[in-house]
């Protein structure tokens, strides 16, 4: 525990440099304004500013996407709350309360509580991220591959049980995504698969041009198609903070810290991310809450809960990150990629060879949270003036960035005809109402599958039961099984309520 | 049923897809090693994970489709959520083709261009024309933003983030050295 402390401590000392400063500094503000911006998510955002990051040094790089991740979670509360315009999916829940507070003129009251939120529910989240990464670093050095395959499948599972859209169909969106991670030079092998006859294919697809091209260029096509038609901002008189008391503060500590756990928790399950904590949180008040019946009428329960955990969600997702090299999300694998273009692999040995680094993200994001909070308290005049942008200038730059991103990943022009064709495919599935998510998840974590799947078979003699009868990758592969059963479950309930409803309703 | 078979069509390219794929799987050369699954079996097994689904959707929709609730959907989707319904109608109800078509087009042209151009003269021009396509019709916040942006890009990419960006082919890569001339990048 001392020697947590003391290298949390030389960690915050690192972070003082002017370097990662000015980083975390940037990261913080370009992270609420891609929150504010509706036509920007916050995945987009970090995918956006990584080509910046191509010849920083590791640690300033990743405490930039750091900062960015967790002010992405925030800016967008703004908007939700004075102008009912959710930035980013993630703050739907906020404002259901916090807008209906904002219309009973009490807008610096959610805008309080919103802030406080994010700054207790962040700061709980990094305290737990701190506790748990080095234990669940030294357990997974006992790792072996089925364990690994157990933990990679529990991931892909998890983003298509616990995605939007049908299961099907994220099922077709994964297996799209395994094929693209498969093109190339076979790793055992040798051979090469589905290259075309291209030598760059040989090297495989890069990851970050298929997320860029999805997320980036397919997100901004969609959004053309609409005409980039976003709401009117209406004009607001004041755009103040008031902090709650200590008094109004004390009487909500305990759910306070249940959706602060809840959100860090929801974030260690890869596939899980910030929108699904706030959800699930808001439901879980709306459910079990002491003022469960008043949710939804402006009480800061309902803007707490949602933005507490969304913002502690940050925390839990970056350990599966560093401890086990596992994105669990979007944005993680954006950070995973980064650490990757510079030559470091996350996982359980990061702690043992670059622990100064692990301590110096720690470290950002204790100072990033305390840092967005200052920002969102003082600028927020400024921030919300970003809508005043046309979306047509933001996008036109959004897709100059994505084309610098592809063609800078391996200073080869095929990668940015590769960009634009997975900008089609993500178009196509978005149109279509196929996920994207599991398609990128899959693109990451197919690789890392089937590696640890064949070396697996490899070293047990193509005994599949392996998976299953190892305890730990056992219990984990009986987890996937859960997981995906959790749709089905929810289906039988919803077929069983539909017919009670429909014989309730007055003929 | 004309609606049913519609709504299959994904389904069946999806099949033809995976047919092509195994085909091309099939296909992938290798020396066996005795006992040792070959390095097609991973790409088989995403080709057959599609197969299977696209199978079950096309029995699904032509047999059950009609049935309340019959499609199984992600948890997140049960998320009471009238704002982001709200957003996916809107989006649907102002589809504007014309506009994706070109703004696809002026993607497919960047790519075919920047290479003769140079990065900075075809991304001016990118930038120039999307605002336009976008529906932007302030001139000067159009040019001013773009040839700022444009500056502000060489200055980043070029001087303090180097990344290796195409300069263009005579006559054009004299206006990359112009405005590398102009920031004094060596």
């Amino acid at each position: 525990m001392l020697d947590i402390l003391i290298q949390l401590g030389a960690g915050f000392i690192n972070c003082m440099t002017p370097a990662n400063l000015l980083m975390l500094v940037v990261g913080i503000v370009v992270g609420l304004l891609v929150g504010v911006l509706p036509g920007l998510t916050l995945v987009m955002g970090v995918i956006l500013v990584l080509p910046f990051t191509y010849s920083m040094d590791i640690t300033a790089s990743i405490v930039l996407l750091t900062a960015m991740y967790v002010s992405g979670t925030y800016g967008g509360a703004f908007t939700a709350i004075l102008f009912r315009i959710p930035g980013e999916p993630l703050d739907v829940p906020i404002l259901w309360d916090g807008y209906t507070m904002a219309q009973k003129g009490r807008a610096a009251d959610a805008l309080g509580w919103t802030l406080i939120a994010a700054l207790g529910g962040g700061l709980v989240s990094a305290v737990i991220m701190v506790l748990l990464t080095q234990p669940i670093a030294t357990f997974a050095l006992k790792f072996s591959t089925p364990e690994y395959f157990a933990i990679v499948a529990f991931g892909l599972a998890s983003v298509i049980a616990l995605g939007r859209g049908s299961l099907p169909n994220a099922f077709l969106s994964l297996g799209l995504g395994l094929l693209i991670a498969s093109v190339g030079t076979d790793p055992i092998y040798g051979s090469y698969r589905f290259t075309l006859g291209l030598p760059i294919l040989a090297d495989g697809i890069e990851f970050l041009v298929v997320m860029v091209g999805a997320y980036g260029v397919g997100e901004v096509l969609a959004r053309l198609e609409q005409g980039f038609a976003s709401k009117p901002v209406e004009k607001i008189d004041q755009t103040s903070t008031r902090l709650p008391s200590l008094r109004e503060l004390f009487a909500l500590r305990w759910m306070f810290l249940r959706s602060s756990i809840l959100g860090n928790v929801i974030g260690l399950v890869p596939g899980a991310g910030a929108t699904i904590a706030s959800f699930v949180s808001y439901g879980v008040e709306a459910q079990y809450g002491k003022r469960r019946k008043e949710m939804g009428t402006g009480i800061p329960e309902g803007i707490v809960a949602p933005q507490s955990a969304s913002t502690a969600s940050v925390g839990g997702a970056l350990v599966p990150l560093l401890a086990l090299g596992i994105p669990g999300s979007g944005a993680t694998a954006v950070m995973l990629g980064a650490f990757m273009l510079q030559g470091v692999q996350p996982g359980p040995q990061i702690l043992l060879t670059s622990s100064t680094m692990v301590y110096t993200i720690f470290a950002s994001v204790f100072l990033g949270i305390a840092l967005m909070c200052v920002l969102g308290f003082y600028f927020i005049r400024m921030l919300v003036k970003v809508l005043d942008f046309p979306e047509a200038i933001v996008s036109a730059f959004v897709m100059l960035m994505c084309f610098i991103g592809a063609m800078s990943i391996r200073n080869n022009l095929t990668d940015l005809w590769l960009m634009i064709g997975f900008g089609g495919i993500g178009y196509l599935l978005e149109r279509f109402r196929f996920p994207i998510a599991p398609l990128v998840l899959g693109v990451i974590l197919g690789p890392i599958a089937e590696e640890s799947f064949m070396n697996a078979m490899i070293s047990f003699d193509n005994d599949w039961t392996v998976f299953f009868t190892r305890p730990i990758s056992g219990t984990v592969m009986a987890a996937v099984i859960v997981t995906l059963l959790l749709p089905f479950l929810s289906l039988g309930r919803r077929r069983r309520s539909e017919p009670a409803e429909a014989s309730s309703q007055p003929r | 049923m004309a609606q049913r078979f519609r709504s299959t069509i994904p389904y069946f390219l999806g099949l033809a897809a995976a047919a092509v794929l195994y085909a091309l799987a099939d296909g992938i050369s290798y020396t066996a090693r005795p006992g040792q699954l070959g390095p097609d079996t991973w790409p088989l097994a995403a080709i057959a994970i599609i197969a299977v689904v696209c199978v079950y959707e096309i029995v699904r929709r032509l047999l059950v489709a009609g049935s309340v609730g019959s499609e199984v959907q992600g948890i997140a989707e049960h998320l009471d959520s009238d704002e982001l319904d709200a957003t996916a109608a809107e989006a649907k109800a102002g589809s504007r083709t014309y506009m994706l078509l070109a703004g696809m087009a002026l993607t497919l042209a960047y790519a075919v261009v920047v290479q003769k151009l140079g990065f900075l003269l075809a991304s001016y021009l990118f930038l120039i024309l999307f605002m336009y396509l976008g529906g932007i019709r302030n001139h000067v916040a159009i040019w001013a933003s773009s040839t700022i942006g444009m500056l502000l890009f060489a200055f980043i990419f070029l001087k303090v983030v180097y990344v290796s960006i195409p300069r263009g082919e005579p006559p054009f890569d004299q206006v990359t050295q112009l405005v590398m001339d102009l920031m004094q990048i060596r």
